[in-house]
């Protein structure tokens, strides 16, 4: 068996320690409120973000942002072009 | 073979606690001053370009902070000013500072970039390399001209917001690096000559802790020379007018007669704290006038001439 293999074995063993109660971490009340908070405050930071670049995305563009074509035709070769 | 697993404690670090690591106050300080060198600028800005800047600057200010109390948390918890830090504290643990640090100087540097122009991101990236790894690691615990070399990260903010507005750099965005740059040293030693325990215990070798405190007293006196004309400067180059001139002829007459206190003060610390508290006011003031002078239209600036 090499060592690589050893180790994993060791990891997939259910863990004896105490530090790893058998049902998981319980959070308590403070970490539970700590958590929450940063939580909320990822996810307003995210949606500012997505606000500032939707923002600057339409004023970089200007007012072609709404009369962009979907779809532009390739260019047609001109006369006389082999 | 045996493999000892160790688990961290859950984090009972909040958003605030994050806020703090990012020194609001310092920060507010970085975007008045970025936001003063944005609108002097010659020319026009649209809102959501320049707020969008703003945001960029202000994130990287804060992701500087955050890597200052990283690197500095063995000091700031023998400091009775910096003891109460998130890290210090134990609300914040020391990898979890780094990675937010980290992770706000990326993206700030890049959204900058991406967003405004890249010599505004060069610049914000620059600032936050010579704040971290400069000033934090290498002068602050290695020489008692920390502050003053160190001091060029603080004044930058007003070049990137400068540079965020036009794509380049002029001499009045550099004017405005040197009025704080020759601010910091009196700012800070004033502030050190009343905490020099502190600076002592912590290992800090700030001038106060190794040339005594009358040397200090002299240089700030010294620095605070220099200020004053530095201060009027923008009215004496001629992009700022009279209202700004008067301010700035006021303002550094303050800071002066503080200045000439604290050299002939002996004993006591009266005079080193008046002045630190007014060279916060005197810098607030002095940029916001420039904000104003600019906001008039130059109406008084025709007075001047």
């Amino acid at each position: 068996m090499t060592m690589a293999s050893e180790t994993m074995n060791e990891l997939r063993k259910p863990p004896t320690n105490e530090q790893w109660p058998r049902g998981g971490v319980r959070l308590t009340e403070e970490q539970l409120r700590a958590r929450r908070t940063r939580s909320i405050a990822i996810a307003l930071a995210l949606a500012a973000f997505v606000v500032v670049i939707f923002a600057v995305t339409i004023v970089r563009l200007g007012s072609g942002a709404l009369t962009r074509p979907i779809y532009m035709q390739p260019a047609q070769p001109t006369q006389g072009a082999k | 073979m045996s493999v000892t697993l160790t688990r961290a404690e859950p984090s009972i670090a909040g958003a605030g606690d994050y806020i703090e690591l990012m020194k609001p106050r310092v920060m507010s300080l970085v975007v008045f001053t970025a936001l003063v060198g944005m609108l002097v600028a010659p020319v026009h800005v649209h809102p959501v370009i320049g707020f969008a800047a703003l945001l960029c600057i202000t994130v990287g200010a804060g992701a500087a902070g955050a890597l200052n109390m990283w690197y500095d948390a063995d000091i700031d918890a023998r400091m009775a000013r910096t003891a109460g830090r998130p890290i210090p504290r134990g609300r914040i643990t020391r990898g979890e500072a780094a990675g937010f640090g980290f992770t706000l100087a990326g993206f700030s540097v890049v959204t900058l970039g991406l967003l405004v122009n890249l010599l505004a991101a060069a610049l914000l990236a620059f600032t936050i390399f010579f704040y971290v790894a400069i000033y934090t690691v290498w002068l602050k615990r290695s020489t008692p001209q920390n502050i003053v070399i160190g001091g060029a990260a603080g004044a930058l903010p007003p070049m990137i917001g400068w540079a965020s507005a036009t794509g380049n750099l002029a001499i009045e965005p550099i004017v405005l690096f040197l009025i704080i740059f020759f601010w910091t040293p009196p700012h800070f030693w004033a502030l050190s000559l009343y905490r020099i325990g502190d600076y002592a215990r912590a290992g800090v070798p700030m001038l106060p802790v190794v040339a005594g405190e009358g040397e200090t007293r002299r240089q700030i006196w010294l620095y605070t020379l220099l200020l004053t004309p530095l201060g009027v400067a923008p009215w004496l180059l001629g992009y700022a007018g009279l209202i700004y001139g008067v301010a700035a002829l006021v303002l550094g007459a303050g800071m002066f007669v503080l200045a000439l206190r604290v050299r002939g003060e002996s004993g006591g610390h009266t005079a080193c704290k008046q002045l630190f508290a007014f060279s916060i006011l005197y810098l607030f003031l002095l940029f916001a006038m420039l904000l104003v002078d600019r906001m008039s239209g130059g109406l008084f600036g025709h007075f001047a001439t």
